[in-house]
C-alpha cells in the first residue's frame, strides 16, 4: 500500500506551484474576473510548456502516458490557485474520447492537445435533463457524406474559449465540429467563480463521427467520470487554501480580548472541518486509482463515492468556513468567497451530490 | 387549545390581502418575485405607499401615530407581504431607532426625527459595528468628544446597509475612553450623513452586489442636542434595540415565500423526464424543511404572544434569529440545488437598470447561487448565531 505520489507527480507538482506562484496573485484575479476574462493565453501556454497536457495522453500522441492520479497532482494545483483554464475540458475530457474513438480524428486531434495547440470542449448535458450525462434531445442527422446536428446542449465548461466542441447526439454517440462551423450559436459567459462556459445550441451544424454511430454510450460515462475525478482533486487544492485561511483567521482575529480561535465553539468545528478533509482526500486518492479501471462497476462506485462524499463536505466547507470568518467571508475582495464559489461549480457540474449518491445506491 | 386565525385576525388577513392586490405596483413585485435588488426608489416608493395607509409603522404605540398592533396581527401583516411580492420595510429607522427615541429621546428628538422615519422622508442608517468591533460590539473604538455645543466624532463603521442611499446614521460612539468597562463608556448619537467629513465607501459582495458600506468619520461636527438619552449610556439603549428587532426576526413570511418559491422551481424543473417535485430524494428534503417550517412558525406566534403576557423576551429573539434564519438559508439552498447546472452562470447584475441580459436558465436559476451566498449573512449579521447562543445559553441556562 502506498499512499504517496511518485517522485515524478511530487516534481510536477513544485514546478507547478513554482510556475503558478508567478503568476498568480489574488488582485489579478479579481481584475481578471472583472473583465470577464475566462482565458489567460500565458498561462494556458505555460501549462503546455510544463508539459501537464501532454503529461497524461499516449506516446503515440506526444504525450507521457500519465495516469489518473498525475490527473489529480495537477488538478489540485489549478483548483489551490483558481486558475480558470479549460484545462479539464481539453485534457480530461475530449482527450479521453479521441483516444477512445480513434482513428484518423484521434491522430490529427491528440498531438494537438499533447501541445496546448487548440482548445477543446466536450458537451453532453442538456436543458431540462439536469445532471443526466446520456441526456439524448439534441439529433445527429446523417445526410450523403457528414451528419447534422441539432439540439442544446447546458453549461458546457470551456465552450466559450474552445476551438472544437465535441458534442454527444443520442446520449450514445459523439462528433467533432469547429466551434465557430455554421449552425452553431454559442452563449457564453462566465460561472461563479469566474471560469468560462457556454449554452450551445446546435442548428443542422455539420460535424465529423466519433467512434461508430450509436456505439459511444459507455465511453461517454467514462469521460464524465474521469472529468467528476479530476473536479474533486481540484476541490481538494479549494480545501487546503480555505483551510489556511480560516485557521489563520481564527488565530489572528481577536474579539473579546482574545483570540477567536480559542473559543470552542470555533476550535472544535475547525477541527471538524479538518476531519472532513482527511476523508476527502481518501476518496478523492480512491477515483483517482480507479477512474480508469476497466470494470465498470469499480470505476463507476469510487467516482460516485468521491464526487458525492466531497459535494457534501463542499457544501459544509463553503458554509463554515463563511460563517467562522463572520461578515468579511461574505465580501468579494477577500479571497475565501473565490473559493466557496470554486466548490460550488466543482460540486455542480458532471453529476452533483444527489446524483451520484442515487447513482452509488443502485450500482 | 385553537392554533387557527379568530374570526377578527381573518378578516383583517383580508384586509391586508386586498390592499396588497390593490397598493403593491407589478414592478417591484417582479423584483422580489425573481430575488432581485432593491434600488432606493423602489424602497422609498413602497415605504410611501405603505405611510399612506398608517402601515410603514403599525407597532408604534397609536400616540406616535402607530397602530399599536400586537404581534399577532404583525405575523399575519409580515406573511402576507412576503406572499405578496412586497419589500421590506427598512428596519433602522422604523423597528430599530424609532423605539429607542419613543423610550428614551427627547420631546425635541421625538418630534423632529418620528414624522420622517414614519414617512420615509429621512433614510436611516445604523452605525454599530467596527472593523474591530464584530461580535464584540463593545469595544468598539470610534470616538465622540464634546466641544462646546458640539461633538467631534472620529472614526469608522462598517457593514452598513444601504447606507449609500442614508441621509441620517444612528452611532454608538466611545464618549468615556477611561470608562471602566468597555460598555459603560459608548453613547448613542445621530449624525447627518451630509455633514463635511462624512465618507460612505461601498464594499461589494461574493455575490457581486453593493448592499453594504464601511463610513467613515473624520472631524465631523455633531450636534449635542443629537445624542440620544444619556451620555455614557449608549449601550443599554442598544441592547433594548436589539429586543425590539424580535417581532419578525424569524423571517416566517420570507420563509413561506421561499418555499412556495421552491415548490413552483421544482414543479417546473425536470428529472429523469418527470417534474423535480416527484422525485423521491428531493421531495423528501422539501418535506424536511417545511416540517421545520411549520413548527417554526407556531413557536414565532407563541412566543410572541408569550412575551406579551410577561414572558421574559430576553433569549425570545436570539431563540428565533438562530432557527429562522436556518431555515431561509436552507430554502435558499435548496432552491440552488433545484437549479442544478443552470444555477451556474454568474449574471449578479441582470434585471437592473441599464442591463439587458437574459437569463441562461430561467431567472430563477440564475438568481439562486448568488442568492445562497448572499443568504449567508443573515447567519452573521445582527448577531451571529454563535452570539446568539451565548445570549440564550447566559439568559436560560446561566452560564
Amino acid at each position: 500500500m502506498n499512499f504517496d505520489f511518485s517522485e515524478e507527480q511530487n516534481m510536477l507538482v513544485q514546478s507547478l506551484e513554482r510556475s503558478l506562484a508567478k503568476s498568480y496573485d489574488f488582485e489579478a484575479f479579481r481584475e481578471q474576473l472583472a473583465s470577464k476574462i475566462t482565458h489567460v493565453p500565458e498561462t494556458w501556454n505555460m501549462l503546455a510548456e510544463l508539459g501537464v497536457m501532454a503529461m497524461p495522453l499516449p506516446e503515440s500522441a506526444g504525450g507521457f502516458d500519465g495516469n489518473h492520479v498525475d490527473i489529480m497532482a495537477v488538478c489540485t494545483e489549478l483548483g489551490r490557485k483558481l486558475i480558470t483554464e479549460p484545462y479539464v475540458s481539453s485534457v480530461v475530457l475530449a482527450a479521453y474520447i479521441f483516444e477512445a474513438t480513434g482513428g484518423a480524428p484521434a491522430d490529427e486531434h491528440l498531438p494537438k492537445i499533447a501541445m496546448g495547440e487548440q482548445k477543446y470542449a466536450v458537451g453532453f448535458y442538456e436543458p431540462g435533463d439536469r445532471h443526466n450525462t446520456l441526456a439524448s434531445a439534441t439529433t445527429a442527422t446523417q445526410t450523403a457524406d457528414t451528419w447534422k446536428l441539432s439540439g442544446h446542449k447546458a453549461v458546457v465548461l470551456g465552450a466559450d474559449t474552445a476551438d472544437f466542441l465535441i458534442i454527444s447526439a443520442g446520449g450514445d454517440s459523439v462528433f467533432l465540429l469547429p466551434a465557430n462551423a455554421e449552425g452553431v450559436s454559442l452563449n457564453q459567459y462566465q460561472l461563479l467563480d469566474g471560469r468560462g462556459a457556454a449554452d450551445v445550441v446546435l442548428n443542422g451544424a455539420e460535424a465529423v463521427l466519433l467512434g461508430t454511430a450509436g456505439g459511444s454510450a459507455a465511453i461517454i460515462e467514462e469521460a464524465a467520470d474521469r472529468a467528476a475525478a479530476a473536479l474533486t482533486a481540484d476541490t481538494l487544492g479549494a480545501f487546503d487554501e480555505i483551510i489556511e485561511m480560516t485557521k489563520e483567521y481564527l488565530r489572528t482575529r481577536t474579539q473579546f480580548g482574545r483570540p477567536i480561535g480559542s473559543f470552542q465553539v470555533l476550535s472544535h468545528r475547525m477541527v471538524d472541518l479538518l476531519v472532513d478533509v482527511e476523508q476527502a482526500k481518501s476518496i478523492a486518492m480512491e477515483a483517482a486509482v480507479e477512474a480508469r479501471n476497466k470494470d465498470v462497476t469499480i470505476r463507476m462506485k469510487a467516482v460516485s463515492a468521491a464526487k458525492a462524499k466531497i459535494g457534501a463536505i463542499s457544501r459544509k466547507f463553503g458554509q463554515e468556513s463563511v460563517q467562522m470568518h463572520g461578515g468579511i467571508g461574505v465580501t468579494d475582495e477577500y479571497a475565501l468567497g473565490a473559493y466557496v464559489k470554486r466548490l460550488l461549480v466543482n460540486e455542480m457540474l458532471f453529476g452533483d451530490a444527489d446524483y451520484h449518491l442515487t447513482r452509488y445506491a443502485n450500482l | 387549545m385553537d392554533l387557527s386565525l379568530t374570526t377578527e385576525q381573518s378578516a383583517f388577513r383580508d384586509e391586508v390581502r386586498t390592499f396588497l392586490t390593490d397598493a403593491l405596483p407589478e414592478d417591484i413585485k417582479l423584483i422580489s418575485k425573481t430575488q432581485g435588488h432593491m434600488g432606493e426608489e423602489h424602497y422609498r416608493r413602497w415605504h410611501s405607499i405603505l405611510a399612506e395607509k398608517g402601515w410603514a409603522t403599525p407597532l408604534w404605540p397609536i400616540e406616535h401615530g402607530g397602530k399599536g398592533w400586537g404581534p399577532a396581527n404583525y405575523a399575519i401583516f409580515d406573511e402576507e407581504c412576503h406572499m405578496a411580492g412586497a419589500p421590506r420595510v427598512l428596519p433602522f429607522g422604523v423597528s430599530m431607532l424609532a423605539p429607542v427615541l419613543i423610550a428614551v429621546g427627547s420631546d425635541a428628538q421625538k418630534e423632529r426625527f418620528l414624522p420622517g422615519i414614519q414617512s420615509g422622508k429621512d433614510w436611516w442608517s445604523q452605525g454599530f459595528s467596527e472593523p474591530g468591533a464584530g461580535s464584540d460590539l463593545a469595544s468598539l473604538k470610534s470616538t465622540a468628544v464634546r466641544d462646546g455645543d458640539h461633538y467631534i466624532v472620529n472614526g469608522q463603521k462598517t457593514w452598513t446597509t444601504l447606507g449609500q442611499f442614508g441621509d441620517w446614521i444612528f452611532c454608538l460612539v466611545r464618549t468615556d475612553p477611561k470608562s471602566e468597562k468597555p460598555q459603560t463608556g459608548i453613547s448613542f448619537i445621530l449624525i447627518d450623513m451630509k455633514s463635511p467629513g462624512v465618507e460612505v465607501r461601498p464594499i461589494i459582495m461574493m455575490d457581486g452586489c453593493h448592499e453594504v458600506n464601511e463610513v467613515w468619520f473624520t472631524d465631523v461636527k455633531v450636534p449635542a442636542e443629537n445624542l440620544v438619552g444619556k451620555e455614557n449610556h449608549g449601550w443599554s439603549y442598544a441592547k433594548m434595540l436589539l429586543q425590539h428587532e424580535r417581532i419578525g426576526i424569524a423571517g416566517v413570511g420570507l420563509s413561506k415565500e421561499q418555499l412556495a418559491s421552491l415548490k413552483r422551481m421544482a414543479a417546473t424543473e425536470k428529472k429523469n423526464g418527470k417534474p423535480l417535485i416527484e422525485d423521491p430524494v428531493f421531495k423528501t428534503k422539501i418535506a424536511e424543511i417545511e416540517i421545520e417550517l411549520r413548527a417554526l412558525d407556531i413557536t414565532n406566534k407563541r412566543m410572541l404572544v408569550e412575551t406579551e403576557r410577561g414572558m421574559d423576551p430576553g433569549p425570545v429573539s436570539s431563540m428565533l434569529k438562530i432557527r429562522g434564519s436556518e431555515v431561509a438559508q436552507k430554502l435558499f439552498e435548496l432552491k440552488m440545488d433545484a437549479s442544478g447546472l443552470y444555477s451556474l452562470p454568474f449574471q449578479p447584475h441582470i434585471g437592473e437598470p441599464g442591463n439587458n441580459e437574459e437569463p441562461v436558465g430561467t431567472i430563477h436559476n440564475t438568481r439562486s447561487a448568488p442568492t445562497y451566498l448572499n443568504t449567508r449573512k443573515i447567519s452573521i449579521y445582527g448577531g451571529s448565531n454563535e452570539i446568539q447562543r451565548s445570549i440564550v445559553s447566559k439568559m436560560v441556562l446561566g452560564f
